[in-house]
């Protein structure tokens, strides 16, 4: 189901997404473009290492990507240089048709590890954005920041510190924290990694539901093909490094999804065993 | 017992938390007999050295002689000139004024040394030299160039506390985790806003070690001075019951120096728990 059919059924949230819209350029267009992307990594042993070998991908406004690939594969190299954390060697990136030349307020980051810091309390942390490189702490973000507390399931603990939440809702906090500026992209680097089984399942539903409400456009980042498909609008299968697409997969499966019925559905099946078969083929 | 029933399960869990809490107690109070045992256990094979090789008191006193030198400065009104709370007043105003010195110069030079590069390798050199250097070998010069007053006291005390309180303020800034530092990238932060949101309370706990290294080092630096030629302080004191070979007296004024030595580290350590809450939890 698409992100347009999404918001006709009345699943996007309502008051989050007015200082987004105001921004969205002409519809149609990818939201982001990214042609040719090479990154050459040096390393102390002198040999450089090709991250990315001319790497490809467009993310419709609204759309959920994610990327799967073996680890090593420089998935993690594309989305650091989508956020302007790293510079390409080569090739073009455009957001909304501007070209990406360093870190962006549109364009939030959620980090391997939930990154909170732990001198802050759960509300100071979600509001850094607010308050460093030009962001406004107005009541406006404020009030943002606070409906997306709530709809992650965190009102009640702004007033904690990080060491006093599960690892879960670490990381909830930090998707919060990435929201804040009321970005149109979210880049994600295998944030629920490091979560166990259980715990990511629940937070894969309640990534879902937080992107449904939010009408993001979201590039996810993992090494597990079920989250991926679970997870995606599209699945784009890297090979090993150096990293290139392999394969750029539609995830036609009903939403909102659950594990249940998501991964009994037959095209799930069909979709894993077939990137299985691509990255079990791919060196 | 059957869990199944609730009364039986409460009285239990009753039972249990005062079994625990009795417990805790009794380690709690074999803990300060032990201690309490150790010193009177000290002092006895003290006393009875002293008789059983018929030490001379100027060689070593016997405890009851230090304790009574130790009365004897202590029991005299607060602004008397003879006994101990003039000069200890005296040391430990011109070691906190130095320790206050150093520490600040120590934590803006390591700071400066962490953050850019060239200062770095500008100033590397001699801070590994000087730190090599024994440092109480440079008071002579002290004295030489700041007199025999308090300026030389002073000057000790920050010199001592310097250079510890680099090293950390600089190994503990570089120890910050990069992925932080690329939050803090991601979200356009200016370089002042990351040192002190993320790289200052990242660092502060070596920060903290850095004090309490640097707080003994500044007495012991302004007791140095002391010795070399000072009007007042305990260093003075010292020195005067040497000369009159009161090894008593001598002993009696390490005492106060040993109990001001660890007053300031709990000092240090109470504040370093109240402002650095969530260094051993945040992991």
């Amino acid at each position: 189901m698409s992100y347009s059919a999404l918001a006709a059924k009345g699943l996007a949230w309502p008051g989050l997404h007015s200082a987004a819209t105001s921004q969205v350029i002409g519809a149609g267009g990818p939201l982001i473009k990214a042609q040719g992307l090479v990154k050459i990594y040096s390393t102390v042993s002198g040999d450089p290492v090709v991250a990315l070998d001319g790497m490809d991908l467009t993310l419709a406004d609204g759309e959920f990507v994610s990327i799967v690939g073996p680890s090593g594969c420089g998935k993690s190299t594309m989305l650091r240089l989508i956020a302007g954390l790293d510079d390409a060697d080569a090739g073009e990136m455009t957001l909304a048709g501007k070209r990406i030349t360093g870190p962006s307020s549109a364009v939030g980051v959620v980090f391997q590890n939930a990154t909170l810091l732990p001198w802050m309390t759960v509300w100071q942390n979600v509001i850094l954005p607010l308050q460093v490189g030009g962001g406004q702490a107005d009541t406006a973000h404020k009030a943002t920041v606070q409906q997306y507390l709530e709809i992650s399931g965190l009102k009640g603990f702004e007033n904690k510190y990080p060491y006093e939440l599960s690892g879960g809702m670490q990381q909830r906090a930090a998707i919060v924290r990435a929201l804040a500026r009321n970005p149109k992209v979210l880049l994600m680097d295998e944030p629920f990694g490091a979560l166990d089984a259980l715990t990511r399942e629940r937070m894969n539903v309640e990534l879902q539901r937080i992107w449904q409400t939010s009408k993001k456009t979201v590039l996810f980042i993992t090494h597990s093909i079920g989250e991926a498909i679970f997870l995606g609008d599209r699945v784009v299968v890297m090979s090993s490094r150096p990293g290139r697409m392999l394969e750029d997969l539609m995830v036609n499966l009903p939403r909102p999804r659950n594990h249940t019925d998501t991964i009994a559905d037959p095209e799930y099946i069909r979709l894993a065993r077939e990137i299985r078969r691509m990255l079990d083929a791919s060196p | 017992m059957s869990a199944a029933d609730p009364t039986t399960l409460n009285s239990f869990v009753a039972a249990t938390i005062q079994r625990l809490a009795a417990q805790r107690r009794r380690e709690r109070i074999n803990y300060i007999l032990l201690t309490v045992t150790g010193i009177i256990g000290l002092l006895l094979i003290w006393e009875a050295s002293v008789d059983l090789f018929k030490m001379p008191p100027y060689i070593i006193p016997s405890p009851d002689r230090v304790l009574n030198a130790l009365w004897s400065g202590l029991a005299v009104p607060l602004n008397s000139r003879v006994g101990f709370y003039l000069p200890l007043w005296n040391t430990l105003e011109h070691a906190t004024l130095g320790f206050l010195i150093g520490a600040s110069l120590g934590l803006i030079i390591g700071s400066l040394m962490a953050e850019y590069r060239s200062i770095e390798i500008i100033l590397m050199p001699y801070a590994f030299a000087l730190q090599s250097l024994p440092k109480i070998a440079i008071a002579p010069l002290v004295i030489v160039w700041c007199g025999f007053g308090n300026g030389s006291k002073v000057v000790m005390a920050a010199m001592l506390t310097f250079f510890p309180m680099l090293v950390n303020s600089f190994a503990g800034i570089r120890s910050t985790e990069p992925e932080r530092i690329d939050l803090m990238k991601a979200l356009s932060a200016s370089r002042l806003q990351t040192y002190l949101r993320v790289k200052l309370p990242t660092a502060a706990p070596y920060i903290f070690a850095g004090l309490d290294m640097g707080v003994v080092y500044a007495l012991l630096g302004t007791i140095v001075a002391e010795f070399l030629g000072a009007q007042e302080g305990i260093g003075v004191v010292i020195t005067q019951a040497q000369a009159v070979t009161d090894v008593a007296g001598v002993f009696a004024a390490l005492v106060i120096l040993g109990g001001v030595g660890i007053a300031l580290h709990m000092l240090i350590r109470i504040t370093e728990k109240r402002v650095v809450h969530w260094s051993d939890r945040h992991k």
